[in-house]
């Protein structure tokens, strides 16, 4: 017999063997789950690779707070290259009966150099390319811009002191490149409109771009030649860079999706380890036989492969579908936050995961189908005489080279496999010992109880080593799931209850020093509370105790502010808070000092607008982030006022009847701009809610993975189960016992596993409320009731399903066992 | 738990038997067509007696024990074990049946490895209903003299210590019968001599009935009447069809 026939015959044989049911399920979880994560980020790739060339809407692109000079624009023109010059800027846009936030773009003439702008005209019409650009006293509108402000088009509306009519609704802009989300929505008018709304004061935080392209030659001259000629406060940006960033932004969500996908890979793992150990088992005596009538073990072997192969296939195609669902679910969840729609489903990513797919079976299951091969023919006549060898050393490094090799292709990054390894395996393990722990004092209580409660906790101790795998896969799953369940609604209502009735909820930015006072009255006159006017200069940071500073993100321009005495939600650390007269000190926040490396007695020189100050650091402070308060990172002594130009900024909260009046106080002042904050945070909130249910659909799979787990270890302790309620009938006991029996060890591992996964959760909640949102979480009754209950019923009812077979097995089985 | 039967029981010419079997036979569908496996099986079994199948493998032994204990229902035929036809319970009729009068001894011992002796023969005693069932476990376990033992698993004992954890489970709950397939039948010469006496000794203490199912002559021998099968037929052997 060859190996084909040998492997064929095999299959269709063991078509039956829920062993091999649970071999296919268990990879097919495995492929499923990193299919749905990269058939979607394959989409997400590609949606962002199709913008690449179009992210900065030119070859490059010169941008800062300042206007680039004409000079740059005229050097460009020398060169033959096109130009165009955008200004951007965050601010409140008004409707007749409503305002929002918005990200305003003022375009220039021949804007945008590359790509082009798509509009429709009329909410769910198809879009086209935009002939041109919006005109004067027209203002192109993002759809979800009309639901911020309850308009249609042809409704007016104000940017600044600007009326504007709504003439289209913007459905692509090429550079956009805000990532996946965005909080506000945009609003694309002419330049001219822009420059004259009256937004642009000193401190305005606008930003200029000059747009450059044409032949790469002449780019690359024009980029060597101007980039030495620009200031810190100018940045020049060409296509090279900004793919960079958008391949990092994706590299990041695919290995976020990546981690979540490998908890359930390595579970899967487990199911197809213990589903092929017991289809090895039951191939023994076939194999003796085989043997004896003469088949060589290499044939055997190449069997095994072969039919290894065939399994692979049907996993495979198990894994593309469940994979392909999967990854849809994802992406209808996150589509109400995706910018574009995403490209089609991309088959190209299957043949990796069919690989994948193979690689988890050679190492996972072929080492015990492969030791099928030493199976002695004297098996036949005397089984005694089959001594299983150990695994070889061979099997396991294979097996322990893959699970380390799967997160490794996974994410790309050795170290960063080997934290989510170690931590998956640190996790695993407190999991392993208290679901140790738990079925050690079942065991106990064995002792103590009698009958059906005997049986069933005796079960549980029996097969020790298989309770503890199939309770701590369980209680991965599931404490993943209720983590994000945790997240989604109780960390972030408790986070929201948890903030002083008289946290601010509204935010002006952009207050010229003329208008402050006036302002402060009008305010108060509305009866805000917790009012706090400070003011802000933007300024360089250009000198650390005579040195350069550091090139960091948190030096180059940085935002001061200057007060006489220690503000609210702040606590020195180290030095002493100035007292209201002192002058040429700075206190600084500690997470600011230690990442740049700055502490007491060093002299910071900062550089506004050409005007200078230089103090001395007196004091480091903490700052309670999280208090909604204004708050800065530099605080500088009062005299900075004299010699920084700034603007201010104010906090406060609105009495909810007031809201209209406070629409007023804003629109009177064009240039200064209303930050509903509870507005914003909602939003924030939302996009947390759908990544995370997101993620759900990711975790679902480790659950999945969990339940294989289950399922296998049941399918491997079938016949040991059979044989004890074979005995028990015998022995006179009535089927209601043997059920009894089940569905205790069943209840009890389901008990445990939830109140692990319960634990585990409300644990890991509770760090993630003290470390992000800085509050003691309190788990809620009702919650994790709720996901007990479930988890409870969801193993029992497994464990159920599976164990059918066992009530049925009849009493005479037990004379037939020798 | 009163016993329900005596030695003398047999002698009683007025005892109703305690186990009857009538043209009793047993079939199977398989693929090739039915397969007849028992024929004809006519059976009587007096409380107090002993009687040994002995045959040839797969001649029917084991399958005719099933058939006798409630394990199975014959195709043809009836069997009355204790005064109730079997044919007319449901299985868990034939499991309370079995829980009351009905006690086994097998060839692999099957006792469960997570239980100790003493709870081995504790979930016995449970499940026959024993109000309290650790004192006549202990009692049970200290009769076939395993006193010493009582908190060993069944891992840490020896072949001939396991079946005797079998037998005191086997008898604990006073059966009026009790079934053995090859109670010797994985242990040594010694060894199975030692648990052959312990069955005997029991059946003489208890009056318990005892079916054996066994390869081995001597202890067929040392029963009352020993039923040879051949071909799915019943034999009673002619030298040995007298009570004791």
């Amino acid at each position: 017999m060859n190996a084909w026939r040998l492997s064929s015959r095999l299959l269709l044989r063991q078509g039956r063997s829920g062993a091999l049911w649970m071999l296919i399920i268990g990879l097919g979880v495995a492929a499923a789950a990193l299919t749905a994560v990269t058939l979607f980020t394959d989409r997400v790739g590609r949606a962002l690779e199709q913008q690449a060339g179009e992210v900065l809407a030119a070859d490059l692109r010169i941008s800062g707070r300042a206007r680039p000079a004409d000079a740059l624009e005229a050097q460009a023109r020398e060169l033959g290259l096109s130009t165009a010059r955008l200004l951007d800027l965050d601010t409140v846009v008004y409707s007749d009966n409503e305002s929002s936030l918005f990200e305003v773009k003022g375009a220039g003439d021949g804007y945008p150099l590359r790509g082009r702008l798509q509009v429709a005209d009329a909410p769910g019409a198809a879009d086209r390319p935009a002939d041109g650009l919006p005109g004067t006293g027209e203002a192109w509108i993002e759809p979800r811009g009309l639901r911020a402000l309850s308009i249609e088009l042809g409704d007016p509306i104000w940017v600044g002191e600007q009326a504007l009519t709504v003439t289209r609704l913007l459905t692509y802009e090429p550079d956009r490149g805000d990532g996946p989300f965005a909080l506000a929505p945009r609003v694309i008018v002419a330049l001219p409109d822009l420059l004259d709304a009256g937004l642009l004061g000193p401190g305005s935080r606008a930003r200029h771009r000059l747009l450059v392209a044409g032949p790469a030659e002449a780019v690359s001259a024009y980029e060597q030649a101007v980039r030495p000629t620009l200031d810190d406060r100018t940045r020049l940006t060409t296509i090279r860079d900004a793919e960079n960033q958008t391949s990092e932004a994706l590299d990041q969500a695919r290995r976020f999706l990546a981690v979540a996908a490998l908890t359930a890979v390595v579970l899967a793992a487990v199911a197809v380890l213990l589903a092929a150990l017991r289809f090895a088992e039951a191939q023994r005596d076939l194999v003796a036989v085989l043997k004896a009538f003469g088949a060589r073990g290499a044939v055997i072997q190449r069997a095994m492969l072969l039919m290894l192969l065939g399994l692979v296939l049907c996993a495979a195609a198990l894994g593309a579908l469940g994979g392909g669902i999967g990854q849809h679910l994802i992406a209808e969840i996150l589509a109400g936050n995706l910018q574009e729609p995403l490209p089609p489903v991309s088959l190209a990513p299957l043949p990796g995961l069919a690989a994948f797919t193979l690689l988890l079976a050679v190492g996972f299951a072929l080492p015990p189908l492969a030791a099928l091969r030493h199976v002695p023919p004297m098996r036949i006549l005397n089984r005694s005489l089959d001594q299983r060898p150990r695994a070889g050393a061979l099997g396991w490094l294979l097996a322990v080279a893959v699970a380390l090799l799967l997160p490794v292709i996974q994410l790309g990054q050795p170290r960063l496999a080997l934290y989510v390894l170690g931590g998956s395996a640190v996790l695993a393990l407190a999991l392993a010992l208290a679901a140790w722990g738990a079925v050690r004092l079942t065991r106990a209580l064995a002792h103590r109880v009698r009958g059906t409660y005997r049986f069933g906790l005796a079960g549980l101790g029996r097969r020790e080593a298989m309770s503890i795998v199939q309770t701590t896969a369980l209680g991965l799953g599931l404490m993943a799931l209720l983590l994000l369940m945790v997240v989604r609604t109780e960390l972030i209502d408790q986070w929201r209850a948890s903030l002083p009735d008289d946290t601010p909820d509204h935010f002006m930015v952009n207050i010229q020093p003329d208008q402050a006072d006036a302002l402060r009255e009008e305010l108060a006159a509305l009866g805000v509370e917790g009012l706090q006017v400070r003011p802000m200069a933007n300024a360089n940071l250009v000198a650390i105790t005579g040195e350069t500073p550091p090139d960091d993100a948190f030096t180059g321009q940085v935002n001061l502010s200057w007060i006489d005495r220690l503000p609210p939600a702040n606590v020195v650390r180290e030095g002493r808070f100035w007292s209201p007269d002192a002058t040429g000190e700075i206190s600084l926040a500690s997470r600011w000092a230690e990442r740049v490396g700055v502490g007491l007695g060093d002299r910071l020189t900062f550089d506004g607008g050409g005007q200078t100050f230089t103090g001395e650091v007196t004091s480091i402070r903490e700052v309670d982030w999280g208090s909604f308060n204004v708050n800065f990172f530099l605080l500088v002594t009062p005299e900075a006022a004299n010699q920084l130009p700034h603007q201010y900024i104010a906090s406060f909260r609105a009495p909810p009847d007031r809201l209209e009046a406070l629409d007023r106080v804003a629109r009177s002042r064009p240039n200064v701009t209303l930050l509903d904050v509870g507005a914003l945070v909602d939003r924030v909130f939302e996009i947390i809610d759908q990544v995370s249910r997101a993620a759900q659909v990711v975790f679902a799979f480790t659950l999945a993975a969990g339940l294989v787990v289950l399922l296998a270890a049941l399918e491997a302790t079938r016949d040991q189960r059979r044989s004890e309620a074979a005995l028990l009938r015998t022995l006179g006991a009535e089927r209601r016992m043997v059920r009894g029996g089940l569905l205790i060890e069943y209840g009890v591992m389901a008990v445990i596993a939830a109140a692990l996964a319960v634990a585990g959760a409300a644990v890991v909640g509770g760090l993630l409320a003290r470390e992000l949102f800085g509050f003691d979480y309190r788990p809620g009754v009702g919650l994790f009731a709720l996901g007990f209950g479930a988890s409870v019923a969801l193993i029992v009812g497994a464990g159920w399903l599976g164990n059918r077979s066992v009530l049925q097995t009849p009493p005479v089985r037990i004379l037939r066992e020798r | 738990m009163t016993r329900e039967h005596s030695p003398s029981d047999a002698a009683d010419g007025a005892a109703r038997p305690l186990l009857v079997a009538q043209d009793v036979g047993f079939h199977v569908e398989a693929p090739g067509g039915r397969l007849d496996i028992l024929h004809d099986i006519n059976l009587t079994l007096m409380p107090g007696e002993t009687l040994a199948i002995v045959g040839a493998s797969g001649s029917g032994k084991t399958t005719l024990l099933g058939l006798l204990a409630g394990l199975e229902l014959p195709s043809t035929g009836g069997i009355e074990l204790a005064g109730t036809a079997l044919e007319r319970l449901d299985e868990d009729g034939r499991a309370e049946l079995r829980r009351r009068r009905v006690g086994f001894v097998f060839q692999s011992f099957h006792l469960m490895p997570s239980l100790t002796a003493l709870e081995n023969v504790m979930l016995a005693l449970e499940i026959a209903g024993v109000d309290a069932p650790r004192p006549a476990a202990e009692a049970a376990l200290r009769e076939v003299g395993l006193g010493h033992r009582l908190d060993h698993y069944p891992r840490q004992m020896s072949g001939g210590e396991q079946q005797r954890v079998a037998i005191a489970r086997a008898f604990a709950p006073e059966p009026a019968l009790l079934f053995a397939d090859e109670p010797t039948g994985n242990l040594d010469r010694r060894t199975g001599d030692q648990v052959a006496e312990l069955l005997f000794r029991i059946h003489r203490d208890h009056g318990t009935s005892l079916v054996l199912v066994t390869h081995d002559p001597a202890l067929a021998r040392r029963c009352d009447r020993t039923a040879v099968i051949e071909d799915g037929r019943l034999a009673l052997q002619p030298d040995a069809a007298t009570p004791a």
